[in-house]
């Protein structure tokens, strides 16, 4: 259960650390939807060619780096609103992958090919056998890894770095950083980027895991990442944590698909239910905390 | 100095050139000839990755192809099925076409309602049921048929003890995309029926997935009927189907596929095949349409006896990978059904 729960979250997670970054910097990235299907394309693509998953993902991170640079010069340079921006994007990515999939192989729909390496589980050269432990730390997905590593480097990066340090004053304070004879578009820049790679990186994921690239192959887990960002308190343990609380939602609704006298159409809105509630009592507890910090004794 | 355009301003161009291309490309005008016969064919989604509508179109032309003067349309209704019933109106509101053809279950009930302002516009819906308007021929596959046999196969494959991914836990399964009254009165029950006529004791792992494309989430759910026991699953998903392979490539399963021969998606893998012959009656009953022989106001069912529906024996895939035993079973109840010996009639919905 918790094996599955992780392979549901790494994409979405990896989606999220990348737009909360821009988040951070004061770009809601509402595009992370279109990014990660490029990235999913891109990488599903390349690694047909190539055969080489490094390479296909490689390509997919660079795809979702080169969509959200356009991001960056719309939305900076051309001093557009950024919804109507990251809205632009993610309609160019629906409309343009179809259009470019045409052109290069003749279908807009289904793109498979034969042979295609999928994502190899990660095996380690050492192993023991404690039951829960076991299967929380091993044979996952190597985008498992990636994510949870990627959450520690996020941290890292916006909490113990000047350039993270700029990164959140862009958001927070972007006249400061001026005033500093610091560029809050260059951060800014960069931190839409470093989204484009993350949800680039998330949907290459994605696609190389089924091996397969469909029309809306990430089927909202773009606007989820947008949402675990928030549910998340913009923080990349909070982001990790509400990514992982809906990846474990889903996984019980499925499992509960077989076994419950519940209707299945109940049961597929409990990852939204359960994810929800999960936040408020969350929220609700740390409120509760933060009063009883603040209360005089 | 002359200035030369910002790297933005190219790009500004180059959207607005890309932009004027797919423009250009999408009014490009059909060739024209002499037109006796006109047929527009309403397709409730997109015709590409769909082997049905393909199927559909497919047939359409092939008739339109056997006689002179006849043009044929393809119009793409798209997935908001609130929107099929305008696009059907406009349609008909144009005059200009002698037939409409579409094929959807949902979809007589629309065109009763557009057929009731629009009097002298024909219609013939495929894969649909009822609404005896004068004005609409229906024909509606023998779903029950079909998901029997498609149960009766899992339930061989299941059985089997020289197959690699079968173990003996007795479990099939069955993803569908949504829950919809077919679905849940025909082929639920029929596939489980199949199942059980070849062991009483074989169980139905039925799940959904909620919508017709997620194919990630339907890896994961199809994952999770492998795990709790189900060796082969039937998937009913479109798109979703792409995670149903995913997932048995990956922990050893295998898959049958609906409608049209899946057998390539992934050789050994996916199985079976059940078959609707949906070109083919589309090609026959648009012919009879065009020469006039076709009477409207009729609802007809077809099945195995009729040739339309049946169990794809012929795929070089399926010989290779399937038991001899398993496929001279196959060619048994196949066979039981098209002589009538064996009856399995499609409910009135």
């Amino acid at each position: 259960m918790i094996a599955n729960s992780l392979g549901i979250m790494a994409p979405i997670l990896i989606a999220a650390l990348g737009g909360l970054i821009s988040e951070r910097a004061g770009v809601l990235n509402i595009s992370l939807e279109g990014l990660m299907l490029t990235g999913a394309f891109a990488a599903v693509v390349v690694t047909a060619a190539t055969g080489s998953i490094v390479l296909g993902l490689l390509t997919g991170v660079l795809a979702g780096a080169l969509l959200a640079f356009m991001f960056s010069i719309i939305s900076i340079d051309f001093g557009s609103n950024i919804f109507i921006t990251g809205l632009g994007i993610n309609l160019l990515a629906t409309g343009g992958i179809p259009f470019i999939s045409n052109q290069m192989f003749g279908t807009k729909g289904v793109l498979r090919f034969a042979d295609m390496t999928l994502l190899p589980r990660v095996v380690f050269p050492f192993d023991f056998r404690i039951p829960l432990l076991h299967d929380l730390l091993f044979g996952h997905q190597i985008g498992v890894y990636l994510g949870i590593a990627l959450t520690g480097l996020v941290w890292l990066g916006l909490y113990r770095t000047s350039f993270g340090l700029r990164i959140r004053s862009v958001g927070a304070n972007p006249e400061a950083l001026r005033l500093r004879g610091l560029s809050p578009e260059r951060y800014r820049r960069i931190a839409i980027i470093l989204s484009g790679i993350g949800a680039g990186l998330g949907g290459g994921l994605l696609a190389l895991r089924l091996g397969v690239y469909l029309p809306n192959i990430t089927s909202g887990r773009g606007w989820i990442a947008l949402v675990a960002i928030f549910l998340g308190y913009r923080r990349p343990v909070g982001v990790l944590i509400a990514a992982f609380v809906f990846a474990l939602a889903e996984t019980v609704s499925m499992a509960a698909q077989g076994i419950v006298a519940v209707p299945n159409t109940v049961l597929l809105s409990l990852p939204y239910i359960l994810t929800v509630i999960a936040m408020v009592v969350y929220s609700a507890a740390r409120a509760g905390g933060n009063r009883r910090a603040r209360s005089p004794r | 100095m002359k200035q030369r355009p910002s790297a933005a301003t190219a790009l500004k161009l180059a959207i607005v050139g890309l932009a004027a291309v797919t423009f250009a490309v999408a009014c490009a005008p059909e060739e024209e000839t002499e037109v006796s016969y006109s047929i527009a064919v309403f397709v409730p989604g997109v015709v590409e990755g769909s082997p049905t509508y393909e199927m559909l179109v497919d047939g359409v032309r092939r008739a339109a192809n056997e006689r002179d003067g006849v043009a044929v349309r393809v119009i793409e209704g798209g997935f908001n099925q609130a929107e099929w019933s305008e696009g059907l109106t406009s349609l008909s509101a144009t005059g200009e076409y002698d037939l409409i053809v579409s094929s959807n279950p949902s979809l007589p009930e629309i065109a009763a309602e557009v057929a009731e302002d629009f009097p002298d516009q024909r219609f013939l819906i495929l894969d649909g049921y009822g609404h005896n308007h004068e004005s609409m021929a229906t024909v509606l596959f023998n779903q029950r048929e079909q998901a029997f046999l498609n149960g009766y196969f899992a339930g061989l494959v299941t059985t089997h003890d020289g197959l690699e991914h079968v173990r003996d836990a007795g479990r099939i399964g069955l993803l569908a995309g949504q829950e919809y009254p077919i679905m849940n009165e025909v082929i639920r029950p029929a596939f489980a029926l199949g199942a059980q006529t070849v062991d009483p004791d074989i169980e139905v792992d039925f799940r959904v997935l909620g919508n017709w494309y997620d194919a990630g989430t339907a890896q994961e759910l199809a994952g999770s009927m492998i795990d709790r026991g189900a060796d082969v699953i039937l998937t009913i998903a479109g798109g979703g189907n792409q995670g149903v392979i995913a997932a048995a490539k990956e922990r050893g399963g295998y898959v049958l596929w609906f409608d049209s021969p899946g057998y390539d998606h992934e050789p050994g893998v996916v199985l079976g095949s059940s078959i609707i012959r949906l070109d083919t009656i589309a090609y026959e009953r648009t012919l009879e349409a065009i020469e006039g022989t076709r009477s409207f106001g009729v609802s007809e069912v077809v099945g195995v006896r009729e040739g339309y529906v049946d169990f794809d024996t012929e795929h070089s895939l399926y010989e290779r990978h399937v038991p001899s035993d398993i496929r001279a079973e196959m060619e048994e109840i196949v066979g039981r059904l098209h002589a009538g010996e064996l009856e399995l009639e499609m409910p009135r919905l």
